[in-house]
């Protein structure tokens, strides 16, 4: 099926395709594998068909808090972890001495094959078809989204859309003076499409986000600077991976010094961010080289990665310079630091500024409340991250298929997944910077440990038609392992203990103990067995507070709610539930400045309306 | 963060904070009979739904609080259709209060305004109209609002409290900056702060001593008039009460072993006893009556030794007694504080001298605030406990210590307003310089 091919029934009650995804980023591969592969013809269009699956900054995936949204995204069915895991050239689980519930796993990408086998892996697809154009409107009929109109002029309709335009739209790059209409540096922006979705009434803003530049590997002093090495072993994302052999590459350490400082203040007005050229907000938690000094002035030096963009490429990423600054200011500063005092800058770093959409226009199903049938996923919503960007893309089509099959929309709570958080964060708070997630936003953080995603969340995602058989099977073999290692250490005794009370010690490691019944189960059944034994007891504090949460959250608010019709609640209060208009009275609880007594006015409300 | 649920174990007195014969305390929730039943000597087992039972309630350390009633209530048959029981028990205000701590202790929390009838509606008790129970929450709204936690607390208090939150905020941040960003960005490891932890401890609990001062205003103190037989005990107390116009009642102790009587000196209400006298005796009846003259004293809050002059009796050694010489008209003790009830001379001194006593080792001069609930004085106390908690967790990793300090702030929380994530994240990026 292609798209001239049916472009001729356009008009009746044909439709071209099912669904259509704008975007072929993190976001877009995620939601048109989930779309298509539960058997749904699918058009994913994209501005370059080379860019599919590209990492626009730096070449690493996972990381404390992301590498859990990447494994719950693997346990749910989607690619992310498989890709990364294929292409990946170095792997760390970090905080291993911070503590279990927060350790997380963190790889470098040859982002080059990853990118490649992104597209492989969506071009395998049957019911998914590529093209490239540009969308520059949405087709609208009854109110509801059919379709899109393309800069070639091509009208495409279908049933749902999901959009994940990423920094695409109205992008705009900065260096120094020099800005130009760009969604990464060399490509185009799309204009036109922030324009139509404005008249239609979507809420739209301006961030902003930086990327360091990149310089040639054999241009480095490598001697000057440390060398930083990966595990020796690599261990998967993806719950379906068993082991991986790849080979492995050094990250470099260097740090920046009392010259790059001067060098940085002595231009700081050339920075387009600081001379107020830039109005996007940019994020606190990835602050530019510039943000740094000059918020930080006490600081004598900043720490630089040095990190390998893939094995067939001399570029190198140098995480930690992210900048604005005109080329020349960059090549100085740059010069100045140990290690790359003689590097060849190959590409410049640069700031862009984007549209994005506010995401409290959404509901937790990610489905617009302007626009029903449109999904939306991604940066677009004001998020930062890949990770961020392919969770929401798996959950918008995954929803986007419930809506197609006329089923409820797949919605993880808070005390699920960090998926749950990242979207109950931003359908019901909004943002104001660049979202990313961190540990600490997750309440129940203890459960939401990245082993054990797939027990919290495979099964869901099986019962909505995504989640393969073969997942489930694998689930209930590593699940039932873990049940048979707490019986043999609940049986086994050692000084007058069982194992199980002695696992249960911080000191003591299941492996330490050599029990020879234990060595025949796999190391991950082990150390999650040992997890949960260790935590339990915390567990059970937090499962009072869990109970009390899922309770509210089943508590619904029916769709067509009329807040108007409630007496006793503040007018404050009112007006943010009328805008979040939540699904739940415990997302409801959550939007910032309604009170207490309001909520239990509400939870009044909706149960004498239901009792009509 | 307060809010109104169902199922979950409170309770709240339905009748006034203010002395009176009878009392009544609800309690509504999930297994809540089961929870109380321990603490109460007849069987709820035995005695069918909305049947009145008679009984001791008992405190956790075993020992009689008061004689009462308790009605019971299965699942379906109360107010808000929930497991439910009625306390009735004796309204004086000590009692009422160690019920209420008995409550708090065995996890059974104290409701919102309005909670009840929340319930029995949320419960489906057509009885109540909509409007009834929205109105009651709305009230609720309006009375809370002049005493919402944070303007609950005053001035300095208030200051003392978001100190203290500031600070166990700081190191929780400390801590999440390393949960957050790996071991090569944050290079640095973590130290527990034991020394802050501890200053942070110990000036809460300063704080938390407080509330037994305050509480004198709230709540009245118990003064206990003890001495030898004939010292002169019954005369004090006599002229204490015809001091007072305003008494409201003067009823017998129930053991009848000793008197007692609310009364006011100098604005500090008080519950006044008048003990049986202290003497050597064989009389088991008398022995008993000293018995409970002595349990009385050790429970006062000040007690007041009289001494006969012409008796070579010395008073009890105790920082809260405050001796005093009677018969100041037939022997006068000029180095001592003494009265006459017979021409009331030397009276209104040792009145003064009572009401300083009650105010001295009260620390209203100290350099600490004052608090005046119980509510105020459990949080900062849990709030303390919880930062014990993060000590102790010291060797079990981050994660774990992070869920005491959390905890921490988030009682701390129910005083000084809540602290969220995101202000977790606000000081986590302020503070350090971040962002590989």
């Amino acid at each position: 099926m292609s798209v001239s091919s049916h472009l001729s029934v356009w008009g009746n009650d044909m439709r071209d395709y099912d669904a259509i995804v704008i975007g072929g980023g993190h976001a877009g591969i995620e939601a048109s594998l989930a779309l298509s592969r539960e058997g749904f013809e699918t058009l994913l269009i994209t501005q370059s068909l080379d860019a599919i699956g590209r990492m626009s900054c730096n070449p690493s995936i996972g990381g404390l808090a992301k590498g859990n949204l990447v494994r719950e995204i693997d346990a749910m069915g989607g690619e992310m972890g498989h890709l990364i895991d294929k292409t990946m050239i170095q792997m760390r689980i970090l905080n291993r001495r911070r503590g279990p519930a927060v350790q997380a796993p963190r790889a470098q990408a040859d982002k080059f094959s990853y990118s490649r086998l992104a597209k492989e892996t969506l071009e395998k697809e049957h019911h998914l078809h590529l093209f490239m154009d540009t969308v520059v409107d949405m087709i609208v009929d009854g109110g509801r989204a059919a379709g899109v109109i393309t800069e070639r002029g091509w009208h495409i309709s279908a049933k749902t859309v999901v959009l994940t335009t990423g920094t695409f739209m109205d992008g705009k790059i900065f260096i120094g003076e020099y800005d130009a209409s760009c969604g990464r540096l060399g490509e185009s922006a799309a204009i036109g499409l922030g324009d139509s979705l404005r008249r239609l009434g979507f809420h739209t803003g301006r961030m902003k986000t930086g990327t360091p530049s990149r310089v040639r590997f054999s241009s480095l002093d490598l001697d000057e600077m440390e060398v930083q090495y990966g595990d020796a072993i690599m261990e998967p994302f993806s719950f379906e991976s068993e082991t991986i052999e790849r080979p492995s590459l050094p990250c470099y350490i260097t740090y920046t010094n009392e010259t790059t400082h001067r060098i940085i203040r002595d231009n700081i007005s050339l920075s387009p961010l600081y001379g107020g050229k830039i109005v996007g907000k940019g994020p606190r938690y990835c602050p530019s080289i510039e943000d740094k000094v000059v918020r930080f002035p006490d600081r004598e030096r900043h720490q630089i990665f040095v990190e390998p963009e893939g094995v067939g490429t001399e570029e190198m990423y140098l995480n930690g310079l992210s900048s604005s600054l005109p080329e020349s200011v960059q090549h100085d500063f740059i010069h100045s630091i140990p290690g790359l005092r003689h590097a060849e800058i190959m590409r410049p770093a640069y700031a862009v500024e984007y549209d994005y959409l506010d995401p409290m226009d959404l509901y937790p199903s990610l489905e617009s409340k302007i626009l029903p049938s449109l999904f939306i996923a991604g940066q677009t919503n004001g998020t930062s991250g890949y990770e961020e960007a392919a969770a929401q893309g798996l959950i918008a089509g995954m929803n986007a298929a419930q809506l197609l099959k006329g089923e409820k929309p797949v919605i993880l709570s808070r005390t699920d997944a960090y998926i749950g958080v990242l979207i109950d964060d931003l359908v019901t708070k909004g943002t104001k910077e660049p979202y990313r997630m961190f540990t600490s936003r997750a309440e129940y953080r203890l459960s939401l440990r990245h082993d054990n995603a797939d027990q919290r969340l495979t099964e869901i995602s099986y019962n909505a038609g995504l989640a393969t058989k073969e997942r489930m099977t694998r689930l209930a073999k590593k699940s039932e392992d873990i049940l048979s290692v707490k019986e043999i250490l609940r049986k086994t005794r050692m000084d007058g203990r069982s194992c199980y009370d002695l696992v249960r010690m911080p000191e003591t490691e299941i492996t330490e103990l050599s029990i020879p019944e234990l060595s025949s189960f796999p190391s991950y059944v082990l150390h999650e067995a040992e997890l949960d034994i260790k935590y339990e007891g915390y567990l059970q504090r937090q499962e009072k507070e869990t109970e009390k949460a899922k309770r509210m959250e089943n508590m619904e608010i029916p769709a067509d709610f009329d807040y108007d019709s409630v007496d006793g609640i503040s007018s404050e209060s009112r007006e943010k539930l009328k805008l979040v208009k939540p699904l739940s009275i415990g997302q409801a609880s959550r939007i910032s400045g309604v009170r207490v007594t309001d909520i239990a006015v509400l939870s009044v409300a909706v149960r004498s309306r239901k009792r009509g | 963060m307060p809010c109104y649920t169902t199922d979950e174990p409170i309770y709240a007195l339905a009748t006034p904070f203010s002395p009176s014969a009878i009392a009544l305390i609800r309690g509504s929730g999930d297994d809540i009979l089961s929870i109380i039943a321990p603490y109460f000597t007849s069987d709820f087992r035995k005695y069918p739904s909305s049947h009145a039972i008679h009984g001791f309630l008992k405190g956790t350390d075993g020992k009689n609080i008061d004689e009462v009633m308790i009605i019971k209530y299965e699942k379906g048959h109360g107010y808000t259709s929930e497991e439910a029981f009625e306390i009735m028990c004796h309204g004086s205000l000590p009692v009422i209060r160690s019920i209420e701590e008995l409550l708090e202790a065995i996890g059974i929390r104290r409701a919102e305004k309005g909670e009840f009838t929340y319930r029995a509606f949320m419960h489906g008790r057509m009885d109540l109209t909509e409007a009834e129970a929205v109105e009651e929450i709305v009230r609720s709204k309006s009375e809370k609002a002049g005493s919402e936690a944070l303007s609950r607390l005053t001035g300095a208090i208030k200051r003392e409290a978001e100190d203290a939150k500031e600070r166990i905020l700081n190191i929780l941040a400390s801590l999440e900056v390393q949960l957050d960003y790996g071991e090569d960005e944050i290079p640095e490891d973590w130290e527990f702060p034991h020394d802050e932890i501890c200053s942070i401890i110990s000036r809460l609990e300063a704080i938390a001593a407080t509330y037994s001062a305050s509480r004198l205003y709230s709540e009245g103190a118990k003064v206990v008039i003890a001495g030898r037989t004939n010292a002169g005990k019954s005369s004090l107390y006599n002229a204490i009460l015809k001091e007072n116009r305003a008494i409201v009642s003067s009823e017998e102790g129930t053991t009848r072993d000793y008197l007692e009587t609310d009364a006011s000196i100098d604005g500090i209400p008080v519950r006044l006893f008048d003990t049986a006298g202290i003497r050597e005796t064989d009389g088991e009846v008398e022995k008993e009556g000293i018995k409970r003259s002595e349990a009385l004293m050790s429970d006062a809050d000040l007690v007041v030794y009289v001494i006969d002059p012409r008796d070579d009796d010395t008073p009890p050694s105790g920082d809260n007694t405050l001796t005093v010489y009677s018969k100041r008209d037939i022997t006068l003790r000029p180095d001592a504080i003494s009265f006459s009830s017979v021409t009331g001379e030397g009276l209104d001194e040792v009145i003064r001298k009572i009401a300083e006593c009650l105010m001295k080792g009260n620390t209203f001069t100290s350099s600490v605030p004052s608090i005046d609930s119980e509510r105020q004085r459990d949080k900062l106390l849990e709030t303390a406990a919880a930062l014990r908690d993060a000590e102790k967790a010291v060797s079990s990793g981050y994660d774990i210590i992070a869920l005491y300090l959390q905890s921490a702030l988030s009682l701390l929380g129910e005083l000084t307003g809540a602290v969220t994530g995101e202000d977790v994240l606000e000081r986590l990026f302020s503070s350090f310089c971040l962002g590989k």
